[in-house]
């Protein structure tokens, strides 16, 4: 089966400048993270995904060569980008339509899609009025139907909830997430919010200083420092007398409330050793689980900035 | 269930043909005239002044096509027929009328669409820079050309109406390929070139100021360093040298000024250069704005 995206040592300077420094990957998922600092070349990568400008190196999308076949990627692919980017003096239909004929659709075809593209995203009736007087949420909601009208196999959204209220951003993000189901369409998702990458996506890139630093599941970029004996334990009560017990087995303990205990397990021992601790002290536990870190630990780490220890208790546990 | 996943209910994949991307100019060019037909103010009625500017030149041709001209004269020296000096003359009306057309719609696109970030619109897509500059050419120049080469037709089919018989009427046919061209010339002339001074800047407001600051300083400047001078300085203005074409076509002279007139060659030269330059701008402009459209900060 064709991967999504394939990268082959790709490579591109502007002048003395290194944007993509010989990255290598196969990128697939279905909502994939591309996460990266300022001038991480992401946006390159983008450009370069969508056969806009020349490089060094091979790239393929859905087994198309982009510097070949730039045409036919962007029939494919659907781009909603950061900036304002909308036509002004029609309505979000008419644009919509536009778009979806300038993608090569009949006009008729290209009308429906856009009245289905636009109900998709949310704005119903209001797609008739002028996107002039559209609200941030509502113009980023035409943003994701432009890119959407055309019927994408891959969608490049670029930084989606960027100016969005709390619950705009919520919705925005359900839309997201919805979106590999309910148009069967993979997303590529550019942000640096975190807290976005964490809540839809299932894969992630890291890009730092135009270089590939990761490249998996979210799951590996959060286990990848592969401590499983880091353990979160919640009790009934009295967590304390667990710790101290625990300690006393020669594990590390770190008591943050009085339910809940972070443990760090001695070598060659198991979560058999909490259970059997427990059950001797006559304490009941509630819920235990590998630690893992949080999304945003997880980058730092792999930026080779801080490196904070794994989120304490449940809220870094794996969802 | 939302109303969003129940109009999902019918949803398939769309697996039919797509346009070529040879000819997708064509829903920009479709675009740019359905545009400018969408407001009163830009276009409806310049078109119905231009109109009115074609009742009234027919008028004069028809109830005073007998009459000679005192002012001008053929390339020979002889007196010259109203019915066949109006259509040349015509042309200064109708480019008063393509500048204003072309300060409502073409003058202010290119910045307009670097201005709302369009080009990442577009360019997301599988259009070509050229695909776009021909579309936005191709659009403008159908919407000029109801005003600047429709009225040329119209007068030179009512010269021709008003022929005294059929050798009369085969020796005017030539005024048709005359008046087409002299048309022709003129709806580039507002179509294309302000689009090129749309490119120069990236700003709608800056695109029309330098456009109607060209046209009108600069055009009237030359047209006063050509009487100094030499008459070919006058080139530069684009009505008069559309005005020098056109007379040298249907052979009328200022009388008594010849001294002043324009080479029709100069004029002519003067406004295709114009044109290419044009076209080059906005090539050069629609190029790096392809490039550096998509993909926003990082």
């Amino acid at each position: 089966m064709t991967a999504l995206i394939e990268l082959d040592q790709l490579g591109k300077r502007y002048g003395g400048i290194t944007a993509l420094d010989r990255v290598t990957a196969v990128i697939d998922g279905s909502v994939i993270g591309l996460l990266g600092p300022n001038g991480a070349g992401k946006s390159t990568l983008l450009k370069a995904l969508l056969g806009l400008i020349p490089y060094d190196g091979g790239a393929r999308v859905l087994g198309l060569d982009c510097a070949a076949q730039g045409g036919e990627i962007r029939d494919r692919v659907g781009y909603m980008p950061e900036q304002e980017a909308l036509l002004t003096g029609m309505s979000a239909v008419e644009l919509c339509t536009y778009a979806g004929e300038l993608s090569g659709l009949p006009r008729n075809e290209a009308m429906q899609r856009a009245h289905a593209a636009l109900y998709y995203a949310g704005l119903e009736e209001k797609r008739y009025q002028p996107i002039d007087g559209y609200s941030t949420g509502m113009k980023q909601r035409v943003k994701l139907a432009q890119a959407l009208v055309h019927d994408p196999e891959i969608l490049f959204l670029d930084e989606p909830t960027n100016g969005l209220d709390p619950r705009s951003r919520e919705e925005m993000l359900d839309l997201i997430a919805e979106l590999p189901v309910r148009r069967n369409c993979a997303i590529v998702l550019s942000t640096h919010l975190l807290p976005d990458v964490e809540r839809v996506c299932d894969h992630a890139v890291i890009m730092h200083h135009g270089a590939l630093r990761f490249s998996g599941t979210i799951d590996e970029l959060r286990g990848a420092r592969g401590r499983d004996s880091e353990l979160y334990v919640e009790l009934k009560a009295d967590a304390p007398r667990l710790a101290e017990a625990l300690a006393r087995a020669g594990a590390g303990c770190q008591l943050v409330s009085p339910v809940l205990v972070l443990v760090d397990l001695p070598a060659h021992a198991t979560t058999q050793l909490v259970f059997q601790t427990a059950r001797d002290a006559g304490l009941q536990i509630r819920e235990l689980g590998v630690r893992r870190e949080s999304v945003e630990a997880a980058f730092l780490r792999v930026l080779g900035g801080a490196l904070p220890g794994p989120a304490p208790g449940p809220a870094g546990a794996p969802r | 269930m939302s109303a969003g996943q129940i109009h999902d209910l019918g949803y398939k994949r769309y697996v039919g043909s797509r346009r070529s991307l040879g000819t997708r100019w064509t829903v920009i060019m479709r675009h740019q005239v359905a545009g400018a037909w969408k407001t009163w103010w830009r276009f409806k009625i310049w078109l119905i002044a231009g109109s009115l500017a074609t009742a009234v030149s027919a008028g004069i041709l028809y109830f005073l096509s007998g009459k000679m001209f005192r002012l001008f004269t053929a390339g020979n020296g002889q007196m010259v027929h109203i019915a066949d000096g109006i259509l040349p003359f015509s042309t200064a009306v109708y480019c008063k009328i393509g500048f204003i057309v072309s300060l409502t719609i073409s003058a202010a696109v290119i910045a307009g669409d670097v201005q709302s970030g369009a080009f990442t619109f577009y360019f997301a897509r599988s259009l070509r820079p050229r695909d776009y500059v021909i579309g936005k050419i191709v659009g403008l120049s159908i919407v000029l050309s109801l005003i600047m080469l429709g009225g040329p037709l119209v007068l030179a089919g009512v010269r021709l109406g008003l022929a005294e018989g059929q050798d009369d009427l085969i020796a005017l046919l030539p005024t048709l390929a005359k008046a087409l061209a002299v048309g022709v010339l003129g709806t580039l002339i507002y179509a294309v070139v302000p689009l090129g001074f749309s490119a120069l800047v990236t700003t709608r407001t800056y695109a029309l100021a330098i456009w109607a600051a060209y046209y009108m300083l600069i055009g009237s400047l030359a047209q006063g360093l050509g009487f100094i001078t030499h008459p070919a300085v006058a080139a530069l203005d684009l009505s008069t040298a559309l005005g020098a074409v056109a007379r040298d076509l249907f052979d009328v002279r200022l009388k008594g000024a010849a001294d002043f007139e324009i080479p029709a060659g100069i004029a002519l030269g003067s406004i295709l250069v114009h044109i290419a330059a044009a076209i080059g701008v906005m090539l050069w402009r629609v190029r790096s704005a392809q490039q550096r459209g998509v993909g926003g900060a990082s």
